[in-house]
This record gives structure tokens, C-alpha cells and sequence, in this order.
């Protein structure tokens, strides 16, 4: 369990850095909502070894630990509200320059 | 104790987080909306000094527990003599920026959510100063970023929005930083208050397997928040583009959050390991102070020329904050709050000529020769350079001489050669701005405005900054009791685990 944990955090961290470093303001966002997920499973990989029960059962077992998954809610919250707000500066951006390419918004730099 | 002082630590977040909902309420009646966010604003900065008298009064750290769930499974506050200091430096510069706001010919201020924001922006700096959670410190840095990113991205400046975004771009994937920590933190210690945390940090035999790594990603979210040198890319630009108000209060207290995190750090969470991540914050802020001060030489808006400088000020706290000699976090602590108050003022000058200016604009191509009919302004931004770059009679002074005799005590000479020469340079581009605006002649065409932004908020700022440079005592007696504490990180868990 511990390895594909590992192994989806690993390749949706890395496929997310690409694409945030790409050149393409839409890819980007979409490289940082993978971020996010890579970010939120690690926390959930934290602290989900002891137990595959509930964290709040009666059971006997082991049970997931609790906070953690308190923590992943709150960060998929902020971190949707996050990319909403990024798609909508961007939408405003682009239809400034009317392109998405990050290379030609050079507004900026003068 | 008593019921009411741990109840009191709620109170400079309480106040201007209801303040900001019913501000959003009042948002149909524009006057009524901003006189109540000025009164709350003010309450909470009352409430403040409050707490700090009454923490520096009984002489140990005030800590509440959220819900009543005690620490280390609920939230904690803790307000140490650090935090309040903070707290008030914070809550003192925010009451200005909106004196300057109620005072502004901006388009921006009339937005109906602008106080609400503004409002919000103090809760998200207050919050993460008082927390003792490092999950919570996530919370409030996120609502800080989010509401200095909404009131950028409305701004006049028509390049406001790419500036929010790259901002906004940079901190987010620094707050996805700050998760990281967390959950480092986490797997290797098993809890998140950080008074747990150092406790258990400094208890272990071995360092826990993600000890540094969370280390790591912690320094790195702190450089990308107040913007240390290698991080600082969108600093310039987004301190540009933000309405005058908000710049002056991104570019002065919103980077202290940084400063703070690197204090806590060094101090409370990792006092076992700092000595190995210090020298990193010496070099940075080197870095910083030489890159800031030619960056800032090179520019060509006065703006623009301010964000540079507090890149270069926030390098000069940094040594401070890696030395780490009790003098030296006194310093930086004097140093910190002193350049709050320099910075805003500062800022707020340059967008007062710049709101008297033909265009809206603080470039000195706009603004060469405008300050004939400026007589005061001028006055206010030559003691405000004279402050920033350390000349007696201003606050200013007080905070270099302060880091360079602890740099003297601790005999780091090379080090105070280098920042001693680069500390120049602030003279040179202040002094370059002040000519460019008050000495050279008027360009054809260019005829100051008959009416501006309001000055009030300034001149109270530049007031401050010369009282604090003649009668320093009080500030400085409570650094350093502060930096005192510090250097006892059992004072600060003793408070959150009363009786261990």
C-alpha cells in the first residue's frame, strides 16, 4: 500500500511541476490542480497507514487516523477556491492579450 | 487565572473578523460601511496594545485553547511577547493604510468589498501571528494571500491583474510548500501544535525521518511569503500594481510574515537544527540587501524603486534573524517594526504624488519636477529617507545602530563590512527619487493636480518614525524583553502545556 501511495504521489508531483512550468497559462493551472492532489494524498498517505477502517467506528480494528483527513478537506477547499480564482484572472488575462501563451503577456515588463 | 485575559487574545481577531461580515452587510451605504470599518479597525488596534501590556504586564506568554480542547489536540493561541508586538505593529500600520484609503481619490476604494477585504487581510495577518497550529498558520496565510491578491487584482493600474496572478500563481504553490511541512511534520512527530512540536523535536534521540525535508519546505514557503531574494521575483511587480493603500501594507507588514515565521523557527520549532539553516538566512539576506539596493537603483518609478527597497530592508532583519544572538533578534525586532512603519509612509508618499500627478502614476518620467507644489510631502519623504536608510534624528537609526553593535558584539565583521557598504546605496536611491521629484525643474506640460489623496496618514506614519528615533526606549525595552523570551523556548511551551 505504502509503495502505490509513493508512486502516485512521486508521478503526479512530477508530471505537476511539468506542467506548471509550461509555457501554455492553461496547462499551468491544470499542472497545479495535480499539485494539489499530489499535496492532498500525501497527507492522506500520512497518516492512513494504521487503518483501511473509518476513523470514527466503533470497531475494534485499527482505525484511520482522524486528522489528517480533517486537514485534506480543508486544503481541497481552499485549493478549489485557489484554482476558481486563477481560472478567472486568466480569463481576464487572456482576453486582454488574446492569446494563452505566458511568453507574449509582457504587460508587465516595462 | 482568571477568565478574562486568555479570553483577551481573541479579541484582535474576533473584532475585525465580525467587522468585515457586517462591513459586507453595510456595503449599500458607502459612508456608514467605511466609518465602521475605521472604528473597527481601531478597536482592534486598542484591543491589541491591550494584550501586549497585559502579556508584558504579567510577565508570561497568554495562550487559549480553542473550543476548550486542550493542546496538543485542539488549536492553541499564544501570544508571546513576540507575537503581540507583532500583532500591534500589524494592527497600528492597517488603522493607517485605511486612514490613507478613506482619504484616496482611487477608483478602487469605492468598490463595495474593498474595507471587507481590507479587513480581512489584517484578520489573516493577525491570525498567523497568534496561532500556535501550524496547520492553522496555512488557514490564515491563505485568507491573508487571497485578500491581498482580490484587492490587487481591482486596482487602477491596468496591469493589477497580472500581477495578482503571478502573485497569487507563486503563492499558492508556496502554501502547497507549507502542506508539505505539515505533513512532514506530521508523519515524523505525530501532532502539529508547535509548542508540541518543539517539545518533541528537541526530546528525540534521532531527527525524525521527514524532519528535514519539512525543514526545507518550511524555510522555502516563509522566503516565497516575504519574498527573500531568490524568491522575490513577483515582489516588484506586485507591490507596483496594488492600490496605494494596499501596497504600502503588502510592502510593510504583509512581508513581516515571513520574518515572523523565520523567528519562530529559529527560536521555538528548531532550535536544535538552527544552526545549520542560520548561515542560509545570513547569505539570502546579504543577497538581498545588495541586489535590492542596486535594483532599487535602476529603477524607474518610485513605486517600484519602494518594493525593491524592502527587499533590501528584509535582508537586513534576516541577518539579524541569523546571527541569533539574543541582541541580534532584538535588533531585528526593533529593525522589523520600525521598517513597517517607514515603508508604509513611505509608499504612501509616492502615491500621494503620484495622485497629484497628470497621469496616475508614480514613474519618474511622470513625476520629474512635480514637488514645487508639494512643499509638505517633501518634507515628510526626505525624513522618511533619511529614516530609511539609518540617519539620526529618525527610528530609522535606532534600528541599524541596534543590528550593527549586535554584529559588533558577536564580532561578525566581514559580514557588517559588506551590509555596512551596501546600506549606502539606500542614501543613494532615496536621495535619487527625492531630486528627481523635488529639485529638478518641471517637465513642459506637467502640472501638479489641484487635489490628491489625503496626506493625514502619512504625516502621522512620519511622526511616529521620529518619535520612535528620539524616545526609542519603550520599543526597545519591549524587543528585547521579547528577544529575552526567545531565547527560552520553554517559556512558550510552559505556557501552552501548563504543568508540562
Amino acid at each position: 500500500m505504502d509503495l502505490i501511495y509513493a508512486l502516485a504521489v512521486g508521478a503526479l508531483f512530477a508530471i505537476g511541476i511539468f506542467q506548471v512550468l509550461r509555457r501554455s497559462a492553461i496547462r499551468s493551472v491544470i499542472g497545479f490542480v495535480l499539485l494539489a492532489n499530489a499535496v492532498n494524498l500525501f497527507l492522506l498517505s500520512v497518516g492512513a497507514y494504521d487503518g483501511l477502517q473509518a476513523a470514527y467506528t466503533t470497531s475494534e480494528q485499527i482505525r484511520a487516523d482522524a486528522l489528517p483527513q480533517a486537514l485534506i478537506l480543508t486544503a481541497i477547499v481552499i485549493s478549489m477556491g485557489g484554482t476558481a480564482f486563477t481560472l478567472a484572472l486568466l480569463n481576464i488575462i487572456a482576453a486582454r492579450y488574446r492569446t494563452a501563451d505566458l511568453d507574449e503577456m509582457e504587460g508587465l515588463k516595462h | 487565572m482568571s477568565l478574562f485575559p486568555t479570553h483577551l487574545l481573541l479579541l484582535p481577531l474576533i473584532i475585525p473578523l465580525t467587522g468585515a461580515a457586517i462591513a459586507l452587510l453595510l456595503r449599500k451605504v458607502r459612508p456608514v460601511q467605511e466609518y465602521w470599518t475605521l472604528g473597527t479597525m481601531v478597536t482592534s488596534l486598542l484591543a491589541s496594545l491591550w494584550l501586549l501590556f497585559t502579556v508584558q504586564g504579567q510577565g508570561e506568554p497568554l495562550a487559549f485553547q480553542l473550543g476548550g480542547w486542550n493542546a496538543p489536540f485542539g488549536i492553541s493561541l499564544v501570544a508571546d511577547l513576540l507575537a503581540a508586538l507583532f500583532v500591534v505593529m500589524v494592527q497600528l500600520v492597517m488603522v493607517l493604510g485605511l486612514v490613507y484609503a478613506l482619504g484616496s481619490r482611487d477608483k478602487v476604494v469605492q468598490y463595495p468589498f474593498f474595507y471587507p477585504l481590507f479587513l480581512t487581510l489584517a484578520v489573516g495577518l493577525t491570525g498567523t501571528m497568534l496561532t500556535g497550529d501550524l496547520f492553522n498558520l496555512f488557514v490564515f496565510a491563505e485568507l491573508l494571500v487571497i485578500s491581498g491578491t482580490v484587492l490587487t487584482a481591482m486596482a487602477d493600474d491596468r496591469f493589477g491583474v497580472e500581477a495578482a496572478f503571478k502573485y497569487f500563481y507563486m503563492s499558492l504553490l508556496a502554501s502547497f510548500f507549507l502542506l508539505l511541512s505539515v505533513g512532514s511534520m506530521y508523519v515524523s512527530y505525530g501532532t502539529l501544535n508547535m509548542a508540541d512540536l518543539a517539545r518533541q523535536i528537541t526530546a528525540a534521540d534521532s531527527p525524525g525521518l521527514l524532519l528535514w525535508p519539512g525543514i526545507v519546505f518550511l524555510l522555502a514557503t516563509f522566503m516565497v511569503k516575504s519574498a527573500v531574494f531568490p524568491f522575490h521575483f513577483w515582489q516588484p511587480d506586485f507591490h507596483t500594481a496594488a492600490p496605494t493603500a494596499v501596497s504600502a501594507m503588502l510592502s510593510s507588514v504583509v512581508v513581516k510574515l515571513g520574518v515572523y515565521g523565520f523567528i519562530r523557527m529559529t527560536t521555538l520549532l528548531f532550535v536544535a537544527q538552527a544552526p545549520i539553516f542560520r548561515p542560509v538566512l545570513i547569505v539570502l539576506g546579504i543577497a538581498g540587501i545588495i541586489y535590492g539596493g542596486l535594483a532599487a537603483l535602476g529603477t524607474h518609478n518610485v513605486k517600484r524603486m519602494l518594493a525593491y527597497s524592502t527587499l533590501a530592508q528584509v535582508g537586513f532583519i534576516l541577518v539579524g534573524i541569523g546571527w541569533g544572538s539574543t541582541l541580534a533578534i532584538a535588533a531585528a525586532l526593533v529593525f522589523a517594526f520600525n521598517h513597517s512603519l517607514i515603508k508604509a509612509a513611505m509608499l504612501m508618499l509616492a502615491g500621494y504624488v503620484a495622485s497629484r500627478a497628470a497621469i496616475k502614476s508614480a514613474a519618474f518620467q511622470v513625476v520629474t519636477g512635480m514637488g514645487k507644489a508639494l512643499p509638505a510631502a517633501g518634507i515628510l519623504f526626505f525624513l522618511g529617507g533619511l529614516a530609511l536608510s539609518g540617519i539620526p534624528p529618525t527610528s530609522g537609526f535606532v534600528s541599524k545602530a541596534l543590528l550593527f553593535n549586535s554584529g559588533i558584539v558577536g564580532e561578525e565583521f566581514m559580514v557588517l563590512l559588506v551590509i555596512g557598504l551596501a546600506s549606502i546605496l539606500t542614501l543613494l536611491y532615496v536621495m535619487r527619487a527625492f531630486q528627481r521629484i523635488w529639485w529638478l525643474a518641471p517637465q513642459e506640460g506637467a502640472k501638479a493636480k489641484p487635489a490628491g489623496d489625503r496626506l493625514l496618514a502619512p504625516l502621522i506614519l512620519i511622526a511616529l518614525v521620529v518619535v520612535l528615533g528620539i524616545w526609542a526606549a519603550p520599543l526597545v525595552d519591549v524587543a528585547q524583553e521579547a528577544a529575552q523570551w526567545l531565547a527560552q523556548p520553554d517559556i512558550y511551551i510552559q505556557a501552552v502545556f501548563p504543568g508540562g
